[in-house]
């Protein structure tokens, strides 16, 4: 129902609208609001919306008492290199089924499919003996290789592939290149919108990824940021300054980076959906 | 496959900022002139702990919770046994004190646990039973055990070994909401253990204080939810009572004592003494409905006392748990053990034997909050960091708690037998279970988890 | 090569896609023909292979020996032994996994269609002329990048039952506070809240991608033909978006199954198990109580469940294409 004109009732649908936003907002600047907020204010009952005495206390607390940078790097270099695993696997695999004909593509295609949907509970036991096994439990590496076990990508990249005018192949193949040059010189450059998608997805769920770290990561050093978030539930309790201030930095970098790309993440949101 | 870089033992052990770090924060700072002042206290005072022991190399990984005093005080700690071993170096690994236990068991069972871990005494017996820790009789012989109280040596001993060492304790005691208790005309608060109110005279403050508070506050709420389900106990021993019969296997609980016991705490309830929502299961701890001034009074460890001093902007004070036959308390605190599967058993020994010194003991009690397990520091008493003056009514509490109830404790099944009173007392407290069919089902549940 | 319009994906016409890949035509003799598709089979696996191998080994794997673990029976430190169903008889008799099971279902059964409701009630809305447009789409998106922890964590905050500002402005306004935390009906709705919050955007952004792929000139003609706002909500946008409400409704669906981070951070499954979900019970079981056989037969029961919607998806997407 597009309409040219502001049409009926505007003002009701300005309305509507700006409430909504202000109730999908709320948290979000309650969550900067209480990280500014003095530990007593906090426990008080009173109803103000922003602190009386805002103080940085907060964030003074958090940084002294735990290792924030050495989490925040840890979810850094680990995001960085599921990244690069997911991104350039997922884009070979990507041109596989999208030009390639071969034997079995069907099939391997509903499986994949199908681990999409798979919640990590249902194989957690057997990744746990497995990442053991490997000798990789309790580092990066347990943590990286799981979590770059990732079809989605393959989906969208698959889907934008497509798009590439197989003429376009078909006559560099013509005149001899090999696969690998093809997908090189002619591919990836096309792929530039789909990089960006897809890079800019696998890092938001990696940074934000809980689960999995949660049982294979056992030491303080090699923490990630959900899971130290986890820690200050703990420690902090009801005490909602110090826990706010630590989940400011957290999603900080989130929300600027979907703020820079928003129109790459709406494209991969709206393609196949998020994990 | 590569692994994380890590700082170096000798970087951990010397608290150099880590990669990232803009300087020292605060923390670091601390632990090095705590390091530094632990070191020169004890070269003063004539004698580097470890007594005669000589010096060992390597090093050993330490994984504990902790509040940020306990962890400062962990650190001097490390810092004091590495400068009496030169070559020597533990690496800290803090960690939510939740996911505390399930971390160890991860790590257990992928063979990549720590060398030596903080436990309660109640988990101590689950894993000593399941095999999981160092058996320390060829390094710890009785005349070691000497230093600690008996009910504490005992406490970390499992079919006569000993698997560990006390590291500090707890107790539970009575605080108090002085406005509170004054308008209610209560003014003869024990000050000496003999005088602690029997539990008819804890009825009485209770039944006054419940005759002059309005509706939506209470006399008091005690602090047996989720895992302190076992301060219940408390109750049970102040009767002379036990839930497991010498031969720790066979339940005791259905007895006079247990009756005595479950009957005086589910009339907390009935006659609304306590908060509909604090029994077992609840989720609000007993100490929070303290600082709200929904209760008059409370029952706390030591560990609280910080915290209370901090935030509380009212006059409050402390007085002994009721005693009936006689006077009974939890078993609470925590000792250090170390795993079964450890290739350093000589060094993780040295620096339990090292943590149990006098003077690394008392650092880390006054410091934490917490009590001593060395009968000397019973003895002389300790400062607490907050509120000294309330130290001595903890330590006198803590002598309450038997050899024997230690020794119940300890046994192996206790995570389990938590569960069972967890459940039945619930059914008790607020699901209106009669006490014959709450002490039935405790004792039945009892035999199951001792079968296992 | 510039971005293409986006549009509403089919839940299975990816699927039915492959079947009908264009098949490059070539007057290649057969030969040539069988050695140049035995070549491009070569390259395919080179290319699929590294992929192939990571999720064979970390997907693949863990599924079948989850079947295997499922049937054994574990202490979580030695190895198991082998008890064949027992696992899942006990499954059966045991009221805390119907519970989670319940929960789980009542939790979907809530979130699905009141979030696509909302979804489509955003979309439409942000579809017709406002002020700032772009802003507020943002702002309804946002929540989405935020994590399942943070997201938790801020609504512990919000409904916190003695200091939440929740409660403080239910007090003031005089209806009093509710006690969020401690009972077991406020404690679920503080988890279905939550979840909407977070999920709302991701519907919105469907559905008007889906709204601006109707052609105008359905409503054209439908006004001409007298038909009321309403009226051409009913007949012409509903039905047009029928593509995007089934993805939709997969995507929601196999969501609200999966849904771990904000029940474990906002409600740790109580008070009592009144949140517990089976996501929830499963990792319980699995790492806090160490019944990992147990787990894993939990987890085959979240497999079946799945399965049996991608299996739902997959035939019903067949009858599921709409064309003008």
């Amino acid at each position: 129902m597009t309409m040219s004109r502001r049409g009926s009732w505007y003002k009701t649908r300005v309305t509507i609208a700006v409430a909504s936003c202000a109730v999908m907002l709320f948290p979000l600047y309650w969550m900067v609001a209480v990280s500014f907020t003095s530990s007593r204010e906090v426990r008080s009952r009173s109803l103000r919306l922003w602190p009386s005495d805002p103080t940085l206390d907060n964030f003074q607390r958090v940084f002294d008492r735990f290792p924030v940078w050495t989490w925040f790097g840890n979810s850094v270099a680990i995001a960085v290199v599921v990244t690069l695993i997911t991104v350039s696997f997922n884009l070979m695999a990507g041109y596989a089924f999208a030009h390639l004909r071969f034997r079995g593509s069907g099939v391997f295609f509903i499986v994949l499919l199908s681990t999409m949907m798979l919640p990590v509970q249902v194989i957690m036991v057997p990744q746990f003996e497995l990442v053991t096994r490997l000798g990789i439990y309790g580092t990066y590496w347990g943590v990286i290789l799981p979590t770059a076990a990732s079809a989605f990508g393959i989906f969208l990249a698959r889907q934008f592939i497509i798009g590439i005018p197989r003429e376009l192949i078909e006559a560099a193949r013509i005149d001899g290149a090999g696969h690998l040059r093809v997908f090189v010189s002619i591919v990836l450059p096309m792929c530039k919108p789909l990089i960006a998608v897809l890079t800019l997805l696998t890092v938001l769920s990696t940074w934000n990824d809980f689960a999995w770290p949660l049982i294979a990561l056992k030491e303080n050093d090699l923490f990630t940021l959900p899971i130290g978030l986890l820690y200050l539930q703990g420690e902090f309790g009801a005490d909602y300054g110090g826990i706010m201030a630590f989940a400011l930095i957290s999603v900080l970098p989130m929300v600027v980076l979907f703020l820079a790309f928003q129109r790459y993440f709406v494209q991969g949101f709206s393609r196949s959906g998020i994990r | 496959m590569s692994r994380p870089r890590r700082l170096s033992s000798i970087q951990q052990s010397q608290k150099l900022p880590r990669p990232g770090t803009s300087g020292w924060s605060r923390r670091e700072v601390l632990g090095l002139f705590g390091g530094v002042g632990a070191t020169a206290f004890v070269a003063g005072c004539g004698g580097f702990g470890g007594s005669g022991d000589d010096a060992v190399e390597g090093q050993i990984t330490f994984t504990t919770w902790g509040t940020d005093a306990e962890l400062e005080g962990f650190e001097r700690t490390i810092a004091g046994w590495s400068d009496a071993n030169p070559g020597a170096s533990v690496r800290l690994n803090a960690v939510p004190f939740a996911q505390m236990f399930e971390n160890i068991d991860a790590q257990l069972q992928s063979n990549t646990a720590p060398d030596i871990f903080r436990v309660d005494y109640d988990n101590l017996g689950t894993y000593a039973g399941r095999g999981q820790l160092l058996d320390m009789s060829s390094f710890f012989d009785d005349a070691f055990g000497e230093r600690f109280s008996e009910a504490m040596w005992q406490a970390v001993k499992f079919d006569g070994n000993p698997y560990g060492v006390p590291h500090h304790t707890d107790t539970s005691l009575i605080l108090y909401n002085t406005r509170m208790m004054t308008e209610a005309g209560i003014t003869d608060i024990p000050t000496t253990l003999d005088t602690a109110w029997s539990w008819d005279e804890f009825e009485d403050v209770a039944a006054t204080l419940r005759g002059q508070l309005p509706d939506d506050q209470y006399p008091f709420a005690y602090n047996w939810q989720a895992s302190g389900v076992t301060r219940w106990l408390s109750w049970l021993f102040q009767s002379d009572g036990r839930f497991l019969a010498e031969d720790l296997v066979t339940p005791a609980i259905d007895s006079d004592a247990g009756r005595a016991a479950v009957d005086f705490t589910k009339s907390f309830f009935d006659k609304q003494f306590v908060p509909p929502n604090s029994s077992t299961k609840a989720t609000t701890f007993a100490n929070e409905f303290w600082y709200a001034e929904t209760t008059a009074m409370t029952f706390a460890g030591a560990f609280l006392l910080p915290d209370a001093n901090e935030v509380l902007d009212w006059e409050w004070g402390a007085t002994y748990s009721p005693q009936n036959v006689r006077g009974g308390g939890d078993l609470g605190g925590n000792a250090l053990v170390a795993t079964a599967n450890t290739e350093q058993g000589e060094l993780a020994a040295s620096f339990l034997r090292y943590a149990t010194e006098q003077e690394p003991m008392r650092d880390f009690c006054a410091a934490s909050s917490l009590l001593p397990t060395r009968r000397d520091l019973i003895e002389s008493g300790i400062d607490l960091q907050a509120r000294p003056e309330l130290g001595r009514f903890f330590l006198e509490q803590a002598t309450t708690v038997q050899p024997s109830d230690a020794e119940q404790i300890a046994s192996a099944s206790m995570a389990e037998i938590n569960l069972v009173l967890s459940d039945e007392l619930e059914q008790a407290f607020v699901g209106g279970q009669s006490t014959d069919d709450t002490l039935a089902n405790i004792a039945a549940g009892i035999a199951e988890a001792t079968e296992r | 090569m510039t971005d293409t319009a986006v549009a509403p994906p089919h839940g299975g016409a990816a699927a039915t896609e492959v079947a009908d890949a264009p098949r490059a035509s070539n007057g290649k003799r057969p030969r040539e023909r069988s050695r140049r598709s035995l070549n491009e089979t070569i390259a395919a696996y080179s290319f699929f292979g590294p992929n192939l191998v990571v999720i064979g080994m970390f997907l693949l794997v863990p599924v079948v020996w989850a079947i295997v673990i499922s049937l054994q029976t574990t202490d979580g430190f030695g190895s198991g032994e082998f008890v064949g169903a027992e696992n899942y008889q006990t499954l059966v008799n045991d009221a805390d996994f119907w519970r989670a099971t319940f929960n789980t279902v009542l939790f979907t059964a809530i979130i699905v269609p009141v979030s696509l409701a909302i979804g489509l009630g955003l979309a439409v809305l942000l579809n017709s002329v406002l002020p700032a447009r772009p802003v507020l789409r943002t702002i309804i998106i946002v929540p989405m990048v935020i994590s399942g922890v943070a997201t938790g964590l801020m609504g512990e905050m919000v409904f916190d039952q003695n200091t939440g500002i929740v409660n403080r402005f239910l007090e003031a306004v005089g209806v009093g506070a509710v006690s969020w935390q401690s009972e077991g009906g406020p404690a679920f709705a503080t988890v279905v809240l939550v979840t909407l919050w977070w999920r709302i955007g991701f519907n919105m952004v469907i559905y008007l991608a889906g709204l601006q792929s109707i052609g105008p000139h359905l409503y054209e003609a439908a006004r001409i033909d007298g038909a009321g706002a309403w009226a051409q909500f009913r007949n012409i946008t509903v039905p047009m978006l029928g593509p995007s409400t089934f993805f939709l409704l997969i995507m929601n669906v196999i969501y609200s199954l999966k849904v771990f981070d904000i029940v474990y951070v906002l409600t740790g499954g109580g008070p009592g198990n009144s949140t517990s979900v089976l996501v929830t019970y499963a990792y319980e079981t699995g790492f806090v109580v160490r019944n990992q056989g147990y787990a894993a037969a939990i987890g085959i029961v979240l497999l079946v469940l799945t399965l049996l919607f991608t299996a739902a998806q997959w035939k019903l997407s067949r009858t599921r294409d709409l064309v003008e």
